[in-house]
């Protein structure tokens, strides 16, 4: 079965010299819900980053769906950006404009930049943008400010802003760090739907491992920048814990 | 710690003492000497002065005295033990009173004139006109303001835009991709800042030989400064914003310029409004300055009565002027306090 994404030898040292990655080979599958972990500044936003190429690797080669974007650039790398969602720790919502302008903005990478400007996107757009918000539960906040909604609620924007690029893949950096518990399991639970009923193939960076083992199908860890585990959740015992995290780590729940 | 100085930090300290040294004694030889022993004729040469500062400040360099203190702005550690510092603390006390005492000389500093009872009468003569205004005046002195109200605005008006478009180009975090851009970025810098350092007056001089004297130079004098000083404040704000927001609209796809528009420019808005109408109020005072040399408005209006020492029409000016001023600076900290 053909990868939809694979990372060969990829690695990346940031302009200030830092290494933040090395020789990473990754190959993810349509379907998946890949989880990513590790200890803070293991390199798992730098390795998310690579795959929709905020940041370009230094070493090796990326590719999608069976096409080399390592280096793409222009009109191709907005392509292949706008095939890919991505929701990040903070929301990073435009927190001055509507729910619905937000989740719009998921529409930017196939709008020509001057009508977009000019505010002027379809009605067909604002229907699946209308649509996307239902999908996540928050349909009537629509014209509220996105400042104005909670995390958990933010974030479900973000998921619909992602969701209004009709995704192959959803990257998720951290969705539920800035989240108490039981917002997190929300969100968590949209991105699972997300997962099995559309068939988004998503990759998720988590710190907490019973969120681990609750919804992801795979696990990737990370240490300073290496791949030190890849498999199944079930498999991360003590002496692996200890091995990823340190040998002082205690594990925290979350329930 | 100690005497880890790097070459630049030495060749530092010892120019800082060297324009220290110069600075002393030519203070003394050009300003203090004539002004103190006088007798011009027995002064010697100018030709001596400068011979003999370049000597001081070489011994005051050799001495190393100031300069390595000083240049602890540069440095960590000692600079000095403490047979030095004792030196350098008293030739900073000299340095400080010489400036002060070569300052009242150059300055003219004059208390008998100041208290003299003729300069008394004529003070008192200004000032009891000023305060009884010539309100004959009125309407011509009200549509002088209006025309600086509105010199002002329109120059606010037409640099917005201009800071607006230049404002990226000068936002150092935009400019780091290539070369090219962090040379655009470093020109443009460089450019706005001489723009910014000529102030409007002398533009307006410029200006009122181009085009004429009158509102029209004023305005034009007014908008190459506008454009400059707001396209700085424009450009710092960008530089001050959030990278998530630039990071998730890039990530759906979008261009450079939607990237700007939908990520840069909404966590900007506030605070280029705000800046605009600061702006906008610095311009009314800018307005009538610019007037005394022939930009037009009140400005204008007030040298001429100045010029004729019909101070009682002077005065009328003046009360319009603050009154106005005062206003629009009221209304505009209102504004931009609900801006918050
Ligand atoms: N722009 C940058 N320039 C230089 N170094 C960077 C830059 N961004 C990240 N780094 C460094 O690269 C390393 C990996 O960063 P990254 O953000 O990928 O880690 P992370 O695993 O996501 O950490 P966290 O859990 O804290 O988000 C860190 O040590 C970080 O300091
Ligand atoms: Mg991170």
């Amino acid at each position: 079965m053909q990868s939809l994404v694979s990372l060969s030898g990829v690695g990346h040292v940031y302009p200030n010299g830092f290494r933040a990655l090395s020789n990473i080979n990754l190959h993810v599958h349509t379907g998946e819900f890949l989880v990513i972990i590790g200890l803070s500044g293991s390199g798992k936003s730098t390795l998310l980053r690579c795959i929709n190429r905020l940041v370009e690797p230094t070493e090796g080669t990326v590719s999608f769906s069976g096409v080399d974007v390592t280096h793409t650039t222009g009109d191709a790398l907005r392509m292949h950006r706008s095939r890919i969602g991505m929701i990040f720790q903070d929301f990073n919502l435009i927190g001055r404009h509507s729910v619905l302008d937000n989740v719009l903005y998921g529409a930017l990478g196939r709008t020509r930049s001057l009508p977009s400007i000019l505010g002027q996107f379809s009605a067909e757009q604002r229907a699946k943008a209308r649509e996307a918000l239902e999908i996540v539960g928050i349909a009537e906040k629509q014209k509220s400010r996105a400042d104005a909604l909670s995390g958990g609620q933010q974030q479900r924007v973000a998921i619909a802003r992602a969701l209004m690029q009709k995704p192959k893949l959803l990257l998720a950096d951290e969705p539920v760090a800035s989240l108490d518990p039981a917002t997190s399991h929300g969100v968590m639970k949209y991105l699972e739907r997300i997962n099995k009923e559309m068939g988004t193939t998503v990759i998720c960076n988590l710190h907490f491992l019973s969120l681990v083992r609750q919804y992801a199908s795979r696990v990737v860890a990370l240490k300073a920048g290496v791949i030190v585990f890849d498999g199944l959740p079930p498999d991360i015992t003590d002496a692996w814990f200890k091995q990823i995290y340190g040998e002082d780590a205690i594990e925290v729940e979350i329930r | 710690m100690r005497n880890t100085f790097t070459i630049v930090q030495r060749v530092t300290a010892i120019a800082i003492d060297i324009a220290l040294g110069a600075y002393l004694f030519s203070v003394l030889w050009f300003v203090l000497y004539p002004a103190l022993i006088e007798n011009p004729s027995a002064q010697l040469p100018n030709i001596y002065g400068y011979v003999l500062t370049m000597l001081f400040a070489c011994a005051f360099a050799t001495a190393g005295a100031l300069g390595a203190s000083l240049g602890r702005l540069f440095v960590t550690g000692k600079a000095s033990n403490g047979m030095r510092r004792t030196i350098q603390i008293h030739l900073g006390w000299i340095l400080l009173l010489v400036t002060i005492v070569s300052g009242w000389i150059v300055t003219d500093i004059s208390p008998s004139e100041f208290f003299s009872s003729e300069g008394l009468r004529g003070a008192g003569r200004i000032f009891s006109a000023l305060i009884t205004p010539q309100f004959d005046i009125i309407s011509a002195a009200l549509s002088a303001m209006v025309e600086t109200v509105y010199i002002a605005l329109m120059s606010t008006i037409i640099a917005v835009p201009a800071s607006f478009i230049l404002a990226f180009p000068a936002a150092r975090n935009l400019m780091q991709g290539s070369v090219a851009a962090r040379a655009v970025y470093s020109v443009l810098r460089a450019f706005l800042n001489i723009v910014r350092s000529m102030e409007p007056i002398i533009w307006a001089i410029i200006f009122s030989v181009w085009v004429g004297i009158g509102p029209f130079a004023g305005m034009l004098a007014l908008v190459v400064h506008t454009v400059a000083s707001l396209t700085k404040l424009y450009s710092e704000q960008i530089e001050d914003v959030k990278e998530g927001p630039i990071e998730a609209i890039s990530a759906t796809g979008a261009s450079q310029l939607q990237v700007m528009w939908f990520a840069i420019v909404p966590q900007c808005v506030i605070p280029f409004l705000s800046f605009t109408i600061y702006r906008w109020d610095i311009n009314v005072r800018m307005a009538t300055i610019i007037g005394f040399v022939g930009g037009g408005g009140i400005g204008t209006l007030l040298t001429q009565y100045q010029g004729l020492s019909k101070f009682h029409e002077v005065g009328t000016l003046v009360i319009v002027i603050t009154l106005v001023v005062w206003i629009l600076d009221v209304i505009s900290a209102r504004i931009r306090a609900a801006l918050q």
